[in-house]
């Protein structure tokens, strides 16, 4: 048996659905009768109360989600798109790879989020400060991503597109770079991630819109519960973006 | 152009090759390739064969020596010389139809064209039911199928071949070595053949150069005056076919001795 049927396996699905039941209500339990104080763990009915009525009637949550979300898309293309970009352009011309190493390497090892006051000194309070956290986030792991597999090309595969007559460029477009798109979708993948990251972040710092502004009002006004609410919400929308993703890269990797 | 009227022999002379370091790979190499001649360099592993035919295909730099192929100065990814190797080097985000497309490809043949031929050696080859499969749903005999597919999909008069059969087991290595010359029947190409298993060289060649283990030195040059169309099972089970084989062995011993005796 591989282990992605051991896994769905209907017995640990039920184990599964089970313990999360009793975790709930043993949650529940506690902060009805006050073992443990609500206001800090909240209280999973009023939880999914306030999920309910913010994604159903007043739609709180899905308003804010479209400004994270569409930030995130933003900073997740401009990011892939350039680091994808500068990826390539180390592969092709290795001095500029060793020209930039010294200030791209200190950027990344930099904490991102140490860069948010910075960026909303010259961006403002609006959304492209937000973009510019995720992109500096996004961009580093693809980056990183598309020269490692650019880089790892079999070399019997070069040596055969030689000998079949194939030029740079070609060689570069159909080999190399053909090759190299599995390592970039794992960076992708990643890099997406990443970009809401950022963007949560810079919204919890300081923004007018978003799911990170709401999350951040919410705890500063005690409201519990709708911080518990907003976080499921954000587990669901990054397992939601992740699984969009390995199912793109399953049909593009078909192959593999 | 017909194949025929075109220059494709292999002309070597005097081909030395030393490696970074000083390792003498190839020494003093001379030898003549007629076009639409089947010629097989044997040698055991590390004597300088492979050494050789890249130097042929211009994938490692002459600087002793003058080789001329068909007409030409080796050079990679010349249009007269397709080469073969012990990977299939398939690519895997390819069909079988779409790896073999891929040199006329490269070459920019016309798209019909070059779907026309592959699909028509992939049927040669046994795989016509096979064009839609990716590498990694193929045995590894079916990939060096493809890999044949593939070189032969280029008409070029040239053929160069490193132990293209050297990964398969033995039964598949039989089966492959029909399909090569069953391709080759039909279109007589030059085809300098590298491989270090003796029985392989004598049924499918009409020629087999033997060389010496490191610095490789040409020690014998041998015909092999098995008639044609051959069938590499069939022969198996030919006395004449022993009879020669054996004859090449003691030739191949007798040069190796003499190595022996010259050797510091």
């Amino acid at each position: 048996m591989n282990p992605e049927t051991r896994r769905n396996s209907p017995t640990v699905l039920i184990l599964q659905i089970v313990s999360l039941v009793l975790f709930l209500l043993l949650w529940e339990w506690a902060a009805k009768t006050r073992a443990v104080d609500p206001l800090f763990i909240g209280q999973p009915s009023k939880i999914f109360a306030y999920l309910y009525q913010s994604v159903f009637v007043d739609q709180v949550l899905l308003k804010e989600a479209v400004w994270t979300l569409s930030e995130t898309a933003a900073a997740f293309v401009l990011g892939s798109v350039a680091g994808i970009a500068f990826g390539l352009l180390f592969v092709l011309y290795e001095p500029i790879e060793r020209f930039l190493d010294p200030p791209f390497s200190a950027l990344n090892s930099l904490p991102r989020i140490a860069l948010a006051p910075l960026f909303l000194l010259w961006f403002g309070l609006g959304p492209i400060s937000k973009i510019a956290l995720g992109f500096s986030l996004t961009f580093f792991i693809v980056l990183n991503n598309t020269v490692a597999g650019a880089r790892s090309v079999d070399s019997d595969w070069i040596i055969l597109a030689r000998m079949l007559g194939a030029g740079k460029a070609k060689i570069f477009f159909k080999v190399t770079l053909i090759s190299a798109v599995p390592t970039i979708f794992s960076g992708l993948r990643l890099g997406l991630i990443y970009a809401l990251l950022g963007v949560i972040g810079g919204e919890i710092i300081a923004s007018q819109y978003g799911l990170g502004q709401l999350l951040s009002l919410l705890a500063n006004t005690f409201e519990t519960n709708g911080v518990f609410a907003v976080l499921f919400f954000l587990a669901a929308l990054g397992v939601t973006l992740s699984k969009l993703m390995s199912a793109i890269e399953a049909y593009l990797l078909r192959w593999r | 152009m017909q194949l025929e009227e075109r220059t494709a022999s292999i002309d070597i002379e005097n081909v030395n090759h030393l490696f970074p370091g000083g390792v003498r790979a190839v020494s003093d190499a001379t030898l003549r390739i007629h076009a639409g001649e089947f010629l097989s360099i044997v040698g055991p592993s590390g004597c300088g064969k492979t050494t050789l035919l890249n130097l042929i295909a211009g994938l490692i730099e002459l600087r002793d020596g003058r080789i001329s192929v068909a007409g030409g100065s080796p050079r990679a990814g010349r249009h007269e010389v397709a080469y073969m190797l012990a990977r299939d080097c398939l690519y895997p985000w390819r069909t079988a139809l779409e790896n073999v497309m891929m040199a006329g490809e490269f070459r920019g043949v016309p798209k019909a064209t070059r779907m026309k031929r592959a699909k028509e050696l992939l049927g040669h080859v046994g795989l016509a039911e096979f064009e839609d499969h990716y590498p990694k749903a193929l045995s590894h005999g079916m990939r060096q199928r493809v890999a044949l597919a593939r070189t032969f999909s280029l008409d070029s008069p040239v053929m160069l071949m490193d132990e293209p059969f050297g990964a398969l087991d033995a039964q598949t290595k039989l089966q492959l070595e029909d399909v090569l010359l069953d391709l080759w029947n039909a279109e007589k190409r030059t085809v300098l053949f590298i491989t270090h298993d003796l029985n392989e060289a004598v049924t499918m060649s009409d020629r087999v150069v033997v060389m010496s283990p490191r610095p490789g030195r040409i020690i014998a040059d041998i015909s092999i005056p098995l008639p044609r169309p051959r069938s590499v099972r069939a022969l198996q089970k030919d006395p004449h076919y022993h009879e020669i084989y054996s004859n090449v062995w003691s030739r191949l011993e007798e040069g190796l001795n003499q190595e022996g005796r010259h050797a510091p």
